[in-house]
């Protein structure tokens, strides 16, 4: 039996479309609320993000609550960057408990990038252990060797970086965590689809899905933000100069049209098993972009 | 060798200020090497505070200066109990470990640290240092190719790169190389890729349990029972 | 940690080891470069007794070691001399000397062996006697050297104070017995007689009219007699004598002068320079010829020359040069001058022992000869040999005489010769190249026609500037604390001439024969454990900057500003007074023996002595002769600057002049630096009032 609904439709062979949503600073969640209600249906998963560029937020957990509550599919995001091995094992049986069984296992950005400069980084795991950790409790034991009472079982995923300036490093990080366990995987922003093709050449030897990163751009100007301060973001020169091509007001609506492009290209070509879509705070355009894509689910 | 950073004047003066006999203390060992605190450096953070005094025209401190072979033992200090009675404070130029012995030797002397102790590392060049090891107790540079990801990588971490490296850059870092890079080219030129790919588990941070003592010396107990 | 400050490690330098007299060259060329040219001169004078004739005419061998010729030419040493001796004013100079013993030491010959002994013989408190076979006093440097070349006011001057110190002056005094001298009562006797007897060619014809050699030729001339001179001249031989003989010819009114010489050019022994002013006056030199035979034809000289080829160099690494069977050719001539050598022509009544080629046997050590109270020394010892050799002598008879008559064991030396490595590559690729400034000479025009001097004097910037060049061999960096050195390396990284290594047992060390003592490595040893080798360049700096602050209190001038300046080159030379006389406010400048030696702390420490503002002013790095020097000035000075502005002490206070790139008005820009640190004296008194 399957692990969760979204393991099961990973199963299923059909082209998984996933997207984000990042909880707001705050306890109002109406806007989480809206998105939730705007994707859940459109989408095989949502992610919840954990303080997303190391910016201090509503927790993933509540927000995989929100969507588990609303009846959607949480994926839940666990960065190893502020929890110690203890704090992540305790929340996962939290999640676990409360239904939550889908789990994107990451390193997390590093704190010099965030809102809180000062604050001391944890990371006493990397992703790898931190999939490993969750696969030793699957068997009953804690990872101290502790014996756990219930049942632990997640779905678990990972992050890859196909278009790395310095692939191999990666490639070898990607062979670890599929081998720790990791079922899917979720890139990072792709916009070089021979670097995709490249990549999945790679992936396909292994038993894992593999969902491209597709981000929504509004602007020049914010690819080049993203080039000089998103850590592991790099969008070439090409598609900068697209959107530099247009006029001022139309950047969003070229944004669209690329991730629409990127994303039909890899249905049609049949290069990965699915995407996953990025909106950086225009989640409302998500379904925009998959009727474009022609995508239903 | 421990790396230091002398603090700005403005704090130094400050901290001094509750004193009338300061003694300035220089140590001839690390601190010396890294520019922070040896013979010169006590001589200009002298001059520094004389001339601070001389224009703010404050409660005259007197200063003088001295500086020790290594403020981290105990018996080097032996050499500054006769001058023990005349001063009022020691502005320590030593590096933390050399503060407190030096406050265990004082008790009743109230000591100021003049640096901030930065890290254990190395000179790149004259006047740059870089972060080398950060002494945790388990070592692990014979898979890493002699670099180490836990000083070297900002996040530590054990079994390769996060994906937030550009241009060989780290993400936390432009200006430094990101340690997982370095150590994949290193592992391909010695040909040992191999443990890279190994699996690294969880660090064992019951090795630096705070604070650390080490001993090497057994228990020999008398008699030969 | 401190160091024990009376410490001198300074080694000897190729030039002094090289120089007879051993004189301290580094030490007065370094002087010379600050501009401090009567205490340049005090230390000649104290290592030289006749100055001013060794500048004119000195074979310079210190010229010749001189490592900067390594690196591009040597210092001109000589030409630094002169221009000391005449700057610092040593016409003026008086001497005088006690009686204070009883023997009497007669001196026989005048040249400058017999002028130096007696020179330190009046020193010691010895009645001397000279005794010159001519009218005048000098020797060679009267008969033989032409005065072009040494003004006869020169050596008048020198032999004039000789008579203040009171030796006994007895010209036309050919002497023919010494024993008459010990009938005298003179109790020791320094033979000086010189080599004046000029050798033969050996060859058919010689005895013609019209032949004559060297040194008969040039003491005519110097003696006034004006031997008649024809058209064509040629001169035999290749030396100095040669030379000079050549060049009074021509003025002396000879259209036509020709040298032979056996050998090439390579291998001529006279001093390249005046072979080339020489060629320049219009002397012809045919090498590789010599004259085989003379016939006198009709009042005209029929010269038979063959030419020669020189042989494979032998053991010696020296090529013979032999005739070229069947190459003969004729040349006619007016005169034909023999220099080839002169040999000593010693008395048979003096009853000394005589050597090869007519010399008088000796004891090297001690210049005793086979006679007792007998000593001897010079040319007559040496054969023709120079000037400063001669002095070198006279002063080592001086002190032999007095041990002799003191009864003492002569104290001997062993000489100190300095073990000084050649400059390696590397070191010499990161020197900075300079060529050497030469002084100014006549043009060879205007010349020929008398017998002015031909080289002048340097003027004082030219001066400075090849001063400047001097490496300071044997005065660089030395780890001197041990015990400080915390072996930081930071020496080894920072020397520009890659001076400090570490050595088999692992220890920092600093190549003495590397180290051109620049000093940035003892300004930057965080352990203060590196030390110049001669003390007193290490605390010249704290010294001046005591010395400044204590006069500007007394002098209470408002807004105290202080400098500190390079005394070298443009600095050196007294635009330093001018500078700070062109501005309005009361700067007070500390000389510094280049700003390499400014340390953070002398920049702090004026602001503590009252300064309002502080500048640095040297030379740009362009100019600076030492690498990286502004480089180090201004890291330390931004370091400073920041350490000042975190006690509330402007960085706009402290300043940097000519350092990035040479300020072209200087005094402009200082003026408005001081009108600035007025502004800000300004700002904080207000701010001072606001706080009350
Ligand atoms: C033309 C020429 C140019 C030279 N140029 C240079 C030069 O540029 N630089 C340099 O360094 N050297 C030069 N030299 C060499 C230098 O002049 C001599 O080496 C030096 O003068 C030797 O000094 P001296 O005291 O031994 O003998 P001299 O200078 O030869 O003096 C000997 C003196 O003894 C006197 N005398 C001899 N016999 C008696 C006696 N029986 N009684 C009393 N007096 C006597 C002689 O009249 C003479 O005055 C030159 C030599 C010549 C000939
Ligand atoms: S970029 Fe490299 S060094 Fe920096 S945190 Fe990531 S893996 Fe570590």
């Amino acid at each position: 039996m399957a692990k969760s609904l979204f393991e099961e439709k990973l199963n299923s062979g059909k082209f998984i479309v996933t997207t984000e949503v990042g909880p707001q600073k705050g306890t109002d969640t109406s806007e989480m609320v809206h998105q939730i209600n705007l994707l859940k249906d459109k989408v095989d998963a949502i992610n919840i993000t954990d303080h997303q560029s190391s910016v201090m937020r509503f927790p993933s957990l509540g927000g995989c609550l929100l969507v588990a509550e609303l009846c959607g599919e949480p994926i839940l995001q666990m960065t190893t960057r502020d929890r110690n091995r203890l704090a992540l094992q305790a929340d996962l049986l939290f999640a676990y408990s409360r239904g939550i069984k889908n789990v994107l296992c990451l390193t997390g950005d590093s704190i010099e990038v965030g809102d809180h400069k000062e604050a001391k980084s944890v990371f006493d795991l990397d992703s790898v252990q931190l999939i490993r950790m969750i696969r030793t409790m699957e068997s009953g034991k804690d990872i101290a060797g502790g014996c756990l009472k219930g049942n632990v079982e997640f779905c678990i995923g990972a992050t890859a970086h196909p278009s790395a300036d310095f692939i191999e490093p990666q490639l070898i990080k990607f062979d670890k965590k599929v081998e720790s366990g990791a079922q899917f995987i979720q890139t990072q922003g792709i916009f070089d689809l021979d670097a995709l093709s490249r990549f999945m050449q790679y992936a396909h030897q292994f038993n894992v899905k593999i969902l491209a990163g597709i981000i929504l751009l509004a602007s020049d100007r914010m690819a080049t933000y993203m080039n000089n301060n998103v850590p592991g973001i790099t969008v070439p020169p090409n598609i900068i100069e697209e959107l530099a091509c247009v006029e001022k007001d139309k950047g969003l609506k070229k944004g669209i049209e690329i991730a629409v492009r990127l994303i039909k290209t890899i249905k049609e070509e049949n290069l990965c098993h699915g995407v996953h879509i990025m909106a950086v705070g225009r989640e409302k355009l998500v379904p925009e972009i998959l009727e474009e894509a022609g995508i239903m689910t | 060798m421990i790396v230091a950073e002398q603090k700005s004047m403005e704090e130094i003066y400050r901290i001094c200020s509750p004193y009338e006999k300061i003694l300035i203390l220089g140590c001839g060992t690390c601190v010396t090497v890294c520019d922070a605190g040896g013979e010169k450096e006590v001589s200009i953070i002298h001059s520094v505070l004389d001339a601070a005094q001389a224009r703010t025209g404050d409660k005259p401190h007197i200063f003088s200066e001295y500086t020790v072979k290594r403020q981290c033992d105990i018996e080097f200090l032996e050499a500054l109990k006769d001058k023990a009675g005349e001063i009022d404070a020691i502005l320590s130029l030593g590096c933390g470990i050399g503060v407190q012995s030096l406050a265990e030797v004082f008790p009743d002397i109230p000591i100021l640290p003049g640096v901030n102790t930065a890290f254990m590392g190395a000179s790149r060049e004259w006047g740059v240092w870089d972060e080398r090891c950060v002494a945790c107790g388990d070592c692990r540079l014979v898979d890493t190719g002699g670099i180490c990801p836990i000083t070297r990588c900002a996040k530590g971490i054990l079994n390769g790169p996060c994906a937030g490296a550009k241009g060989g850059k780290c993400e936390a870092n432009k200006e430094m190389d990101c340690a997982w890079v370095l150590i994949y080219q290193h592992l391909v030129h010695l040909g040992h890729l191999e443990r890279m790919r190994q699996y690294y588990p969880p660090r064992n941070f019951h090795t630096i349990l705070r604070p650390r003592r080490l001993i090497i010396k057994t228990e020999i107990n008398p008699g030969g029972k | 940690m401190t160091k024990n400050p009376s410490y001198d490690h300074t080694i000897i330098p190729p030039c002094q080891a090289e120089c007879p007299l051993h004189m301290d060259i580094r030490e007065y060329v370094d002087l010379i470069a600050q501009g401090r040219v009567m205490e340049a001169l005090q230390i000649i004078r104290e290592g030289n007794p006749f100055p001013s004739i060794c500048a004119y005419v000195c074979t310079h061998p210190c010229e010749d070691a001189c490592r900067r010729g390594q690196v591009d030419n040597p210092i001109a040493i000589r030409a630094l001399k002169k221009f000391a001796v005449k700057f610092g004013g040593d016409k003026m100079i008086r001497l005088e000397a006690e009686t204070t013993h009883d023997e009497k030491v007669a001196i026989v010959g005048s040249g400058p062996a017999g002028l130096a002994a007696a020179y330190y013989l009046r020193k010691l408190g010895y009645p001397v006697s000279i005794f010159e076979a001519h009218s005048e006093l000098g020797g060679m440097l009267r008969v033989g050297i032409p005065e072009y070349r040494l003004p006869r006011e020169v050596l008048d001057i020198e032999v004039q104070r000789l008579i203040q110190m009171g030796a006994e002056i007895r010209t036309n005094s050919p002497v023919t017995s010494l024993n008459l001298l010990f009938d005298m009562k003179y109790k020791a006797i320094f033979v000086t007689v010189g080599a004046h007897q000029g050798l033969r060619l050996g060859i058919e014809g010689e005895e013609s009219a019209g032949v004559v050699d060297g040194a008969t030729f040039l003491r005519e001339v110097n003696l006034g007699l004006k031997p008649p001179v024809g058209n064509r001249v040629g001169i035999v031989g290749g030396g100095n004598v040669a030379i000079d003989a050549a060049r009074t010819s021509l003025r002396l009114g000879s259209r036509e002068v020709k040298i032979l010489y056996r050998r090439s050019r390579e291998e001529m022994p006279a001093d390249p320079n005046e072979i080339e002013q020489a060629i320049e006056e219009g002397v012809e030199i045919l090498f590789l010829m010599a004259p085989i035979k003379i016939q006198s034809v009709n009042g005209q000289l029929d010269i038979t020359c063959i030419r020669m080829e020189q042989e494979e160099p032998d053991a010696s690494g020296r090529r013979r040069p032999a005739p070229v069977p069947g190459s003969e050719f004729h040349i006619t001539l007016d005169d034909l001058i023999t220099a080839i050598g002169q040999a000593p022509q010693v008395p048979k009544d003096f009853r000394l022992r005589i050597g090869r080629g007519s010399t008088i046997r000796v004891d090297p050590l001690t210049l005793t000869t086979n006679q007792k109270g007998i000593f001897a020394g010079g040319d007559a010892v040496t054969g023709p040999a120079s000037v400063i050799q001669a002095l070198a002598t006279g002063k080592l008879a001086a002190s032999r005489i007095d041990d002799y008559l003191r009864h003492r064991y002569p104290a001997i030396s062993k000489e100190k010769r300095a073990s000084m490595g050649d400059l390696l590559p590397r070191t010499i690729e990161m020197i900075r190249k300079f060529n050497r400034y030469e002084p100014p000479i006549r043009p060879s025009q205007e010349r020929v026609k008398e017998f002015m001097p031909v080289e002048l004097v340097y003027d004082w910037e030219g001066a400075v500037n090849e001063a400047k060049r001097c490496l300071h061999c044997g005065i660089g960096a030395e780890i001197l604390s041990r015990d400080n050195c915390a072996a930081c390396l930071t020496c080894l990284r920072i020397c520009p001439y890659l001076a400090p290594f570490l050595d088999d047992r692992g220890e920092i060390q600093i190549a003495e024969d590397q180290c051109i003592a620049c000093g940035i490595c003892v300004t930057e040893c965080p352990a203060n454990a590196i030390a110049f080798r001669k003390p007193q360049e290490q605390r010249r700096v704290d010294e001046e900057l005591e010395h400044v602050i204590e006069s500007a209190a007394k002098s209470k001038s408002k807004p105290l500003i202080i400098g500190f300046c390079c005394q070298y080159g443009l600095y050196g030379t007294g635009a330093l007074a001018g500078l700070w006389r062109e501005t309005k406010a009361g700067i007070w400048i500390v000389p510094v023996l280049c700003i390499a030696k400014v340390e953070s702390r002398h920049i702090v420490n004026a602001f503590k002595a009252g300064a309002e503002g502080v500048f640095i002013a040297g030379c740009d790095q362009q100019q600076c002769p030492r690498e990286n020097t502004a480089f180090w000035t201004l890291q330390r000075m931004e370091r400073s600057k920041k350490m000042l502005a975190q006690i509330g002490i402007e960085p706009e206070r402290v300043q940097a002049f000519n350092l990035h790139a040479s300020d072209k008005n200087l005094a402009e820009a200082l003026d408005r630096f001081t009108q600035k640190i007025g502004e800000l004296c300004l700002v904080s008194a207000f701010k001072k009032e606001m706080k009350k």
